[in-house]
């Protein structure tokens, strides 16, 4: 192979600004601890989206025997934008379920709250992509965190080096949150599961489309950041279909025929990875999120539903998250 | 046309009940945080008839101006500036208010920029960083400082600067202008049409967007014609056939309108998803009173002047 001179400095310098963005993540600057001693995840089968999914889901929420009697509980799902036969938002489905059982659970009220990403046309979305009628037809509320009343809120960590971001006022007040993600590979961060899933509570009308703020002061970073400011209180993770690839907006559907529960984000999503044949401590905000966000070793998860059962081929992902994938003897100690 | 006409009377009747009384829109009408965007498209919707309405809009526009000359994005965000600077000066120069801010408000949009515009990031993006296809030389206006340019900031600013008045610094003003419309024409997607900026990333080509699309061609209405126009209008008829959005299809509206292409069809259909009544966001309200009042008068982003 032959390195000329400008790859190699190219070269040595990218692996100097690598390392030294490695040590200084690693270093503590989270001034919250929500990490919980142990933690409780349930792998639900599904086999399809089909209306099973409320009796799936109640049956996998008793096992946790959750108190939001009298609660405002805030579902919030991943919506991206919409192209037919993409499996790229959270389905709508699913959420009605979730609304459903927390109603019966007895919370006081529930709503559904996202702030797209990529695409302003919120409603475009919703009409699109069937949440706008399965929401009409189960009369749940929907709340465009996009264009919400705007609270400045000191961050609970400072990874980003940000001081504070105005976050929705619908987010903030809720009392019970829940992160409701599909599983995706994702090119910039390799994957978005329910961390990932929390950008859509920073406002496009503050941050813009993309909230691109999040992208200059490092993704992995502005994830730890917003997660430890709004606390995940439970995740209900759409492994239905999952997607791999490129994702979050080009990849391909990946049957998983699962769904993950977890009062743990971190536990959530290094369960979610391990599904995924993806090592979760080698995915930087899962790993620096187990020092104070939740979970991610198997010897601190209590899985009480299925155990974790890693597929032969791992997800494919970009070139640059290829070292995420665990082949071989690898997989077999993971 | 008559229930064009009628069905616009209420949505400025409702724009004019959701006024806050400091004299700006929220987004969502059921908060009251006076936001910019909202309140431009709402000042721009209003008849000249709405006197009052008018002028609180006007001077709620004229005190949330920044000490820099920028506009925030909602009442009591951080001073440093937002990329509805754009709109806000074209919402007050389509109402003839100049004077100081504007000069103000135009320096600060010469000196703000997308960060690839930078010589470190440039290098960047040309060397290490190259899953989103894009020139950083072209480069146009943030949604807020120190982030890159995107699509619908830098449309607004185009309008905003070319449609400004009295202004000094012509020189630089055109060669923002024209740098903007390059950067557009760069991040256009494959198949015609905008997004919010990423026309390919990783090799795929991302799909457009109705409503950045339409801001983008409004914004280069007297730009001579080419196939980034051309093939974006096309692409924003075929979309329109199936957009039942109030938001994306008076965007549509105004866009196709401004470039004389037919939209009675699509008003009509924004007629039939429209209901002021039970409209909850400001902004939507707005854009879909200007599609709606544009059938009998001049639309207010097809004024040449």
């Amino acid at each position: 192979m032959n390195v000329d001179r400008r790859a190699f400095l190219a070269g040595s310098l990218g692996l100097t600004v690598g390392a030294a963005t490695t040590a200084l993540l690693e270093k503590r600057k989270y001034h919250v601890i929500r990490k919980q001693l142990r933690s409780r995840v349930a792998i639900l089968r599904a086999e399809s989206y089909s209306h099973d999914l409320e009796q799936i889901l109640r049956s996998g929420l008793d096992l946790f025997q959750l108190d939001v009697r009298g609660k405002t509980v805030l579902l919030k799902p991943n919506l991206v934008d919409f192209i037919s036969g993409n499996h790229i938002n959270t389905h709508p489905l699913l959420v009605s379920a979730a609304a459903e059982c927390f109603r019966r659970l007895g919370a006081k009220s529930v709503l559904i709250g996202e702030g797209p990403g990529h695409q302003r046309d919120t409603e475009l979305v919703l009409l699109e992509s069937g949440f706008a009628e399965e929401l009409r037809q189960q009369r749940v509320p929907f709340v465009d965190l996009n264009r919400d009343e705007l609270v400045m809120t000191s961050l609970l960590a400072s990874y980003t080096g940000m001081k504070h971001l105005w976050l929705p006022r619908t987010a903030l007040g809720a009392d019970f949150v829940v992160s409701m993600p599909k599983v995706k590979t994702h090119h910039w961060s390799g994957v978005t599961l329910s961390m990932k899933n929390m950008f859509g509570v920073v406002p496009g009308a503050k941050y813009g489309w993309p909230k691109n703020i999040l992208h200059w002061k490092g993704i992995q970073e502005s994830i730890l950041d917003v997660c430890a400011t709004v606390p995940v209180h439970f995740v209900i993770a759409d492994a239905i279909v999952a997607t791999e690839g490129d994702g979050p907006l080009n990849g391909h559907p990946r049957p998983l025929n699962r769904i993950v529960l977890a009062d743990d984000p971190v536990a959530a999503d290094a369960t979610c990875a391990r599904l995924m044949g993806l090592d979760p401590t080698r995915i930087t905000h899962i790993r620096i999120g187990a020092q104070f966000l939740g979970n991610v070793c198997n010897e601190r998860i209590d899985q009480v539903a299925e155990a974790v059962c890693a597929p032969a081929n791992p997800f494919e992902v970009v070139p640059e998250f290829e070292h995420l994938r665990v082949t071989g003897s690898a997989q077999r100690d993971s | 046309m008559r229930h064009t006409q009628q069905l616009n009377h209420v949505c400025v009747q409702g724009l004019i009940d959701r006024q806050l009384p400091e004299g700006g829109w929220p987004f969502s009408s059921h908060t009251t945080q006076s936001a910019i965007e909202p309140t431009a498209l709402a000042l721009l919707a209003l008849p000249s008839s709405s006197v009052r309405e008018r002028d609180t809009a006007v001077r709620f526009l004229l005190r949330t101006q920044n000490a820099n000359g920028s506009w925030p994005a909602f009442s009591g965000d951080d001073a440093g500036g937002s990329g509805l600077t754009g709109l806000a000066l074209f919402a007050l120069n389509c109402c003839r208010a100049q004077g100081m801010m504007t000069n103000r408000a135009v320096r600060w949009l010469l000196e703000s920029r997308g960060r690839e515009s930078h010589w470190l990031w440039k290098w960047k993006f040309r060397t290490s960083d190259r899953h989103v296809r894009f020139d950083p030389d072209k480069f146009g206006w943030p949604w807020m400082p120190e982030t890159a340019s995107w699509v619908v900031p830098t449309a607004y600013s185009i309008l905003a600067l070319k449609y400004a008045r009295g202004i000094s610094q012509q020189d630089l003003v055109h060669l923002r202008i024209r740098g903007g419309v390059e950067m557009l024409y760069d991040r256009v997607c494959p198949a015609g049409g905008w997004n919010a900026g990423n026309g390919v990333v990783y090799g795929f080509p991302l799909a457009p967007h109705p409503d950045a699309t339409a801001l983008a061609l409004l914004s280069l209405l007297n730009e001579p014609p080419n196939h980034f126009i051309t093939s974006s209008l096309d692409w924003l008829e075929r979309r329109a056939e199936t957009c039942f959005a109030p938001w994306s299809l008076a965007w549509t509206i105004l866009a196709l309108d401004a470039f004389v292409r037919p939209t009675e069809l699509l008003t009509d259909r924004l007629c039939s998803v429209v209901d002021p009544a039970k409209a909850n966001d400001c902004a939507t309200l707005a854009v879909a009173s200007l599609a709606l009042g544009r059938s009998h008068g001049p639309s207010i982003f097809g004024v040449n002047s």
